[in-house]
């Protein structure tokens, strides 16, 4: 018996050793950043994978902070993030020769968004704000029901996070009620199946079965956030380091919101596309 | 009376003891048959055509001709559902019916350039050609009934005109009368919201059959097919048939949601009829059949993991467990040897037992800090490898967070050994490390093999120690230890708090978690019943 | 006869020498003897060194974060604001996050895991111990991520429509999973330190006309008591190092209840911090280091919580043995 085991592990060792040795042979590509610019990042993976079979895509989406950490430690080529660069990271950046570039790929505006049976269709940044600092805390206050008031965020790191507390915030603190989620699409879940909570999602994320409300009597759509009417609008950037060399993968890959195709899964993802097709 | 008291409390009590145990077995259920139930229809479920399809395009299943066969028997069914739609929206957006206004205009003349006639009657055709073009613009542009028909008598004056029988321009005819029809049905003001409402119905059978036959190919694999189970196609039926509004029912109250009949938004015009059609002939558009899904365990999936199964995250927490197991067996074995034989009760002893004790106190997530800090971003570049997450960053971290287990069930099993097998060996002359070798590590044998199956589910199980060392949501198979990978763990996780996506695809979620519970549970299935041969071997002896 | 066997026994030694020789009649088998038990006491305090190089990378990572922010803020502030303007680490939020879901997870198990090992050892028969011993290893065997999924997916929605909270991820949500996951080690604890009470003890009180309610409250569970406390220690350590039940289903609001009893509301655990926070900090910034200082405060607990569990389960064994 013990024979047998010794066999079946030599077997087994084996087996792993060959898996070692075929290590990178092919070319990888690989994208982390934002939950937002997530879904163009995967649509724009999939397209690839088509075209280039042999190529090795992994998108992971842990974040805009931790995207533009994964570009400087060179744990991957591109870092999807919805904010751009914060002085302290352009400068840890540097200092490890790593030379961030910034591309544009969408235009984004962070939404409000209501569960649908809420009867309360715009609100002001200012009301936006005592809500989240804690200051409203029921949706008679603001016109709506008597409620109590289920306010979620993103969580800190997020860019979309950044964009909200920057234009709506200021320098007001959120209050200790508020609760975290770790992306996009569980914002979009908690407000769905949550009647009294509010929340804040890329435009991406806009479906029926949540309500945006008007900001200061503007609603999101593409002309508001392309104008800069809407308050929240933001790009949304793939940074990386340094300009890629033309004809290269990464080149195409982050450029590819110019061609007309990337320019479509941008917008079937929900995006304000930058170009003009 | 205290002792009727006293065996009252005394049989309250027994009672409640075994409705803590009836509890704790309702709680199991309870937490297992859904899990069980949903996560069973990503396997067993109806699929329709555009399943088949899907399979035949993606994993080369089926048989072409079979395919194309039936799929020709679908259409007839779909066609007139397109038809139909097709031809209502014709009738209402304007827009359109003024270009094919124009084209009609310019493909006439064109002919009439062709044509073999004397300039005058050209010169003059060419202007009564513009002249209906622009009675017929007209009425399109009519914000009143009336004066479109005015404008539709003035075009259908030429309609028996010597010049235009036979030529491209009778369509001018066609269009006109069927405007004269569109305005006997719908009202003109509000043709604006017919479009709209026609354009959610297309949307909705968009999702229901896949992209119309001859529109080009989407790119993104999740909009190429249509509703491929059955139960997603009568979610479909569902949303064709009724339309839900959110409506005030008091002021100042949240709104309610009332569904309504979207038929009801037709009524009067020649949509109205498709609603019944599509309610009648459902089954037929879809051809839907019961199978029996199991290569869902081989099968990769698609992005947001719409389509296809779990093959990857299987192939992921195999590598990562076996890649784990083969670094803790030896080490825990080899640990237990030494607990057991050759230890005395000193110092060393007590705190190398303490330091086990401590490993398996340490939370899960504390271990992913750990891998994170030690492997990745010191030891892998120390040792000039990457420091991104790998299968080898994750299966170390791993299996340290397993040690302690391994190591308690194999000193456990060392220790069940009879004395009386180590001293006969021992007075036949054999050394002490001969002894273990060839005596009490085969006697152990089947205990360690239990120990390191326990281990192995529990590592299967593990999320919070490769969530930054090895596991990623999206990525190709790997190819080599030192990728990424993703794992039933981690994908349960991504789906259960994740993608838009996956809250569309309800049974992917659940087949994901029913495939991590199945295969942890035949795991310690498996080591029970290892553990009942073994404690039989043990007592016949 | 003997000399033929005699001559057997020479030529199968192969020389004259004893079976049994000391260290200076075989220096090399001594040695390789010796050698190879240290090599295998290195391999050993490979446990011991994992241990030690856990607690040395994380606080290394921490030490920076502790050495630019007070520690007493970081421990008695609510404020915590990672990513504001001028950050924030008050983390006191979130360890009262963690105590509240572990101590109202024990409120639910330590009953219920009590009268379990109760009915496990004094109460039923063979047969239907060898039915529920399997069910409490499934309970414990499920993974904790399934848990957290059953959680998020369908105690929660339940908890909204039924009762009417205002969210279904909430402390109350976190606590049940987390009591279900507590329940196995309490529960194999406690009947191993029930069972290992001797027959003696039973017999007289049973001897003396107590019903066997009385016996158990009032005989056996003082008698094991340390094994019993040892096993809600262990249930205590399994509820705080519990990961994914938490970051899904509580709902990760970095606040503390008010009213202090109200378990509705949502709160956020030291390791759902560190777990949802990581993916998100720049690598070597504060935050990041802060999440480590969470980290180390998590092993210390954990370590603190081991030592007591040791001690009682030390004392377990030396009062049952001596009652034998």
């Amino acid at each position: 018996m013990k024979r047998n085991l010794v066999i079946k592990l030599t077997l087994v060792m084996m087996i792993l050793l060959a898996f070692g040795a075929g290590q990178a042979s092919a070319q990888r590509l690989t994208i982390d950043g934002s939950t937002t610019v997530g879904p163009i990042a995967d649509a724009w993976a999939e397209v690839f994978q088509t075209m280039y079979p042999d190529l090795n895509i992994t998108v992971q989406k842990t974040g805009s902070g931790n995207g533009i950490a994964a570009l400087i430690d060179g744990r991957a080529d591109v870092g999807m993030s919805s904010r751009f660069m914060r002085p302290s990271e352009f400068k840890e950046a540097i200092e490890k020769d790593v030379y961030p570039v910034a591309h544009v790929v969408a235009m984004d505006g962070v939404c409000v968004v209501l569960h649908p049976s809420n009867p309360v269709n715009n609100l002001s940044l200012d009301q936006v704000r005592r809500i989240y600092a804690g200051q409203i805390t029921n949706w008679n206050e603001v016109g709506g029901p008597d409620m109590s008031i289920v306010v979620v965020s993103r969580d800190t790191s997020s860019g979309t996070y950044g964009s909200f507390s920057d234009a709506v915030m200021g320098s007001d603190r959120m209050s200790g009620r508020v609760e975290y989620v770790n992306s996009n699409p569980q914002a979009h879940a908690r407000v769905r199946n949550t009647r009294g909570a509010i929340g804040y999602v890329g435009v991406g994320f806009l479906d029926d079965q949540v309500k945006p409300v008007e900001l200061d009597g503007v609603a999101p759509s593409n002309r508001s956030i392309a104008t800069g009417r809407y308050p929240i609008a933001r790009a949304q950037f793939m940074f990386t380091n340094g300009f890629p060399k033309l004809g290269s993968v990464v080149h195409e890959y982050v450029t590819f919101y110019l061609t007309e195709l990337g320019h479509e899964l941008v917008e079937s993802a929900g995006f304000v596309p930058v170009t003009d097709y | 009376m205290r002792t009727r008291l006293r065996s009252v409390f005394d049989r309250l009590f027994t009672g409640c003891t075994y409705l803590v145990v009836a509890m704790m077995v309702a709680v199991l259920l309870v937490i297992l048959i859904p899990i069980f139930r949903r996560g069973a229809s990503a396997i067993v479920f109806r699929e329709t055509i555009e399943f088949r399809r899907l399979q035949f395009d993606m994993n080369d299943r089926g048989d072409i001709e079979v395919l194309k066969a039936e799929e020709k028997q679908v259409n007839q069914f779909r066609s007139k559902v397109y038809k139909q739609i097709e031809d209502f929206k014709q009738a209402v957006d304007t827009a359109a019916l003024f270009d094919r206004a124009d084209e009609i205009y310019r493909d006439f003349n064109d002919e009439l350039r062709q044509a073999d006639i004397p300039r005058t009657q050209y010169l003059t055709t060419r202007i009564v050609n513009q002249q209906i073009r622009d009675h017929l613009r007209a009425a399109f542009e009519a914000g009143d009934p009336n004066q479109a028909k005015e404008s539709l008598d003035s075009v259908m004056e030429f309609s028996e005109d010597q010049r235009f029988v036979g030529t491209v321009a009778e369509e001018f005819f066609e269009l006109a009368q069927q405007f004269r029809g569109t305005l006997e049905q719908i009202d003109l003001a509000s043709q604006r919201k017919y479009l709209a409402e026609v354009e959610q119905v297309e949307e909705i059978v968009r999702r229901m059959f896949g992209p119309k036959p001859g529109e080009p190919v989407p790119s993104m694999m999740r909009f190429r097919y249509g509703a491929t189970r059955w139960d997603m196609a009568q979610r479909q039926l569902r949303a064709f048939l009724y339309t839900e509004q959110w409506v005030e029912t008091e002021p100042g109250q949240p709104l309610e949601k009332t569904v309504a009949l979207r038929a009801d938004l037709f009524e009067g015009t020649q949509l109205y009829e498709l609603f019944d059609y599509v309610e009648q002939n459902y089954e037929r558009f879809f051809n839907p059949k019961l199978t029996f899904y199991w290569q869902y365990f081989i099968d990769d999936s698609t992005s947001g993991r719409y389509f296809g199964g779990v093959g990857p995250e299987i192939i992921g927490t195999l590598l990562l467990t076996l890649m784990s197991m083969i670094v803790v067996v030896p080490l825990g074995v080899i640990s237990a040897a030494y607990l057991v034989e050759c230890a005395g009760d000193n110092m060393i002893v007590r705190i190398i037992r303490m330091g086990i004790n401590t490993l398996a106190g340490v939370p899960s997530i504390v271990f992913g800090l750990f891998g994170m800090a030690f492997f990745m971003l010191f030891l892998f570049p120390a040792l000039g490898m990457s420091s991104r997450p790998s299968i080898l960053a994750g299966s170390l971290t791993l299996s340290i967070l397993t040690l302690p287990v391994m190591i308690r069930s194999s000193e456990e099993a060392i220790k069940s050994v009879p004395m009386g097998y180590k001293e006969a060996s021992l007075a036949l002359g054999a050394s002490e490390f001969r002894t273990f070798i060839t005596v009490t590590l085969p006697a152990a044998l089947p205990g360690i093999l239990t120990g390191a199956i326990l281990s192995l589910s529990r590592v299967a199980g593990e999320t919070a120690p490769i969530l930054f060392t090895a596991a990623v949501a999206l990525g190709p198979v790997p190819k080599s230890i030192m990728e990424p990978t993703r794992a039933l763990s981690y994908g349960t996780y991504d789906m259960a708090v994740g993608d838009r996506i996956a809250m569309l695809v309800p049974h992917q979620q659940f087949g994901m978690v029913l495939t991590l519970i199945t295969l942890v549970l035949l795991l310690n299935a498996l080591s029970i019943i290892l553990r009942a041969h073994i404690f039989k071997k043990l007592q016949g002896r | 006869m003997t000399t033929e066997a005699l001559n057997i026994h020479e030529a199968a030694a192969g020389t004259d020498q004893p079976l049994l020789r000391t260290a200076s009649q075989d220096l090399r088998g001594y040695l390789f003897s010796k050698a190879g038990r240290l090599l295998l006491l290195a391999i050993t305090s490979s446990s011991v060194l994992s241990v030690l190089l856990i607690f040395y990378f994380v606080s290394r990572e921490a030490l920076p974060f502790f050495a630019d922010y007070s520690i007493r803020d970081f421990l008695t502030s609510t404020a915590w604001y990672p990513q504001h303007q001028d950050q924030q680490f008050g983390a006191l939020a979130i360890i009262m996050g963690s105590v509240y879901v572990t101590v109202a997870a024990l409120l639910i198990a330590v009953p219920i895991g009590i009268l379990g090992a109760v009915f496990l050892s004094d109460i039923t028969s063979f047969r239907i111990r060898g039915f529920v011993k399997p069910v409490i290893e499934l309970l414990a065997a499920i993974p904790s991520v399934a848990y957290g999924f059953f959680a998020i997916l369908v105690l929660a929605p339940f908890l909204q429509d039924k009762f009417g909270f205002d969210t279904g991820a909430n402390a109350l949500n976190a606590s049940f999973i987390l009591s279900i996951m507590a329940l196995p080690t309490i529960i194999s604890v406690c009947e191993d330190s029930l069972s290992a009470v001797g027959r003696e003890l039973r017999e007289a009180s049973y001897g003396l006309g107590a019903t066997r309610f009385e016996t158990i409250f009032k005989v056996i569970i003082p008698a094991g008591h340390s094994g019993i406390i040892a096993g809600i220690v262990l249930g205590m350590m399994r509820a705080i190092g519990e990961t994914m039940v938490v970051w899904m289903a509580s709902g990760n609001a970095t606040q503390i209840p008010s009213p202090w009893w109200d378990l509705s509301q949502s709160i956020r655990t030291m390791t759902a911090t560190i777990a949802g926070d990581m993916g998100e900090t720049a690598r070597g910034s504060m935050h990041y280091r802060s999440l480590f200082a969470v980290g180390v405060l998590l092993l210390i607990m954990t370590f603190i919580l081991n030592l007591f569990s040791e001690y009682f389960l030390t004392r377990a064994k030396k009062q049952l043995g001596k009652s034998r």
